[in-house]
């Protein structure tokens, strides 16, 4: 597998809940934000939604990067799934880092309906993260 | 020790015969040495198989599932480490605690068969049994006796619950705690933890590497009893098929998640892996870091509460960037 490191593209999947980050999403649209491209989002009623094996399954599946981005704990749509997320995702996050998985390719946010301005700016801040790490090649399937 | 397999006998025998179990599990001896596997018998013919050795290491508590689940009252023989077992199923909701009988064995450690091959020629040991704190190794004929200590389980020598934490009648007394399991519980993690990055991965890499996923760790955990394992299913298909690292990992770290906050460390995993990959090292990683997150929580005690990844609390702190 040959990748070009001064022209790599990283890919990031963003698990975006449909109550707050997407709304998120919409609203830094509708503000005419940009972030970048290399960014692609999946609707999730909630983030208590992403299953484990959604995260592991996109990093071998060639994503670069995966982010999870959920209601500020207290705002779920669904009263408590937030609440879920955060341990579930602090101890496999923890987990990854243990195996020998930068901690910067999966990550965790917060981002309410009225951040459009803070949802464009954590997919900078996470683009250019894995941008300067590289290619995902510990996770993903070589064939 | 003979006594101890009479008394297994006895007790299971009377059960069979006052009809208060139609079925007893516990260990019987096969063809080698080595051999203890789980025992079935369900009648008092068979009672005589019964033994306890150096080697009824296996946890007969996941055969309560599929495969006596056709019987309404089942005997079961727990050491420490499975019963705590019993009580996972129990708060699984996949056990009632009706349908079986516990008798507990408290267990000194079991001997590890690597061990004693290493210094004893295979083929001419004809039988090991265990004395107090002493092994007698049969070679040809002839006893010698050796310090059991050395010969033990690595996961016996660490053992926080060597009695059983559940039973309706103890077999045999009691045996005392052996000292500094406590400080040596998260030895190993903490050594790695220390490492660079690029250090763990080449580890962790090396250590999949031989894993064969023959799936005896999901299979002889009782906290992975789910009705349709994941890694079964073709649709979706979660797992692939293919000798691929990625694959492996992916199986490895899904596994530890699905037991995080309800694996009790038998250490059965580790164990009974082929490929002698550290598993424990993963399942007691996800235990520390509940342990310092969430408050500590020991699986398998009380089958009446919550484990930590069922439950919240509003003021859990977060591992990743909360702003």
């Amino acid at each position: 597998m040959s990748v070009n490191l001064e022209s790599h593209e990283p890919l990031i999947v963003a698990f975006c809940c449909n109550w707050c980050s997407y709304a998120g999403a919409d609203l830094a649209g509708t503000s005419r934000m940009s972030y970048p491209t290399n960014v692609r989002i999946v609707r999730v009623p909630c983030s208590s939604r992403v299953n484990p094996s959604f995260i592991i399954r996109a990093f071998q599946r060639g994503a670069d990067g995966v982010l999870i981005a959920g209601c500020h704990p207290g705002d779920c749509h669904y009263h408590s799934g937030n609440y879920y997320t955060r341990r579930r995702f602090t101890v496999l996050k923890r987990m990854l880092e243990y195996m020998g998985i930068e901690p910067e390719r999966f990550q965790v946010r917060w981002i309410s309906g009225s951040e459009g301005a803070k949802f464009a700016g954590v997919m900078n801040e996470i683009t250019q993260e894995i941008k300067a790490l590289g290619p995902n090649r510990k996770l993903r399937d070589v064939r | 020790m003979k006594e101890c397999s009479e008394k297994m006998r006895k007790v299971a025998s009377d059960a069979l015969q006052k009809q208060e179990v139609t079925a007893v599990l516990g260990w019987r001896k096969k063809d080698f040495w080595w051999q203890s596997p789980v025992a079935f018998i369900e009648s008092v013919d068979d009672v005589d198989q019964l033994v306890w050795d150096p080697f009824t290491v296996f946890n007969p508590v996941k055969y309560l599932l599929e495969d006596y689940d056709c019987h309404d009252k089942v005997g079961i023989f727990v050491k420490g480490c499975d019963s705590r077992g019993i009580n996972r199923l129990i708060q699984d909701k996949r056990l009632d605690r009706d349908r079986v009988v516990v008798y507990g064995v408290p267990c000194e450690g079991k001997a590890d068969a690597d061990k004693i091959r290493a210094s004893f020629a295979s083929k001419k040991i004809k039988k090991v049994t265990i004395d107090g704190d002493s092994l007698i190794i049969d070679v040809d004929g002839k006893e010698e006796r050796v310090a059991a200590e050395e010969y033990l389980l690595d996961k016996c020598l660490t053992c926080r619950y060597p009695n059983p934490v559940v039973s309706d009648k103890l077999i045999w007394e009691e045996v005392p705690v052996r000292k500094g399991v406590n400080e040596a519980r998260f030895a190993r993690i903490d050594n790695m933890e220390k490492k660079e990055l690029e250090e763990r991965f080449s580890y962790w890499s090396r250590q999949m590497d031989r894993c064969i996923r023959c799936f005896a760790c999901r299979n002889t955990c009782p906290a992975c009893n789910c009705r349709v394992c994941i890694f079964d299913q073709a649709e979706p298909r979660w797992l692939g098929k293919a000798n691929d690292m990625g694959d492996t990992l992916n199986y490895h770290i899904i596994r530890a998640f699905h037991v995080a906050g309800r694996c009790f460390e038998c250490g059965e995993c580790e164990r009974i892996c082929p490929a002698g990959i550290p598993l424990q090292e993963l399942n007691r990683k996800l235990i520390k870091d509940l342990d310092e997150f969430f408050g500590e929580y020991e699986a398998g005690l009380d089958p009446e509460d919550n484990p930590p990844l069922g439950t919240y609390r509003g003021e859990d702190p977060a591992g990743f960037d909360e702003s």
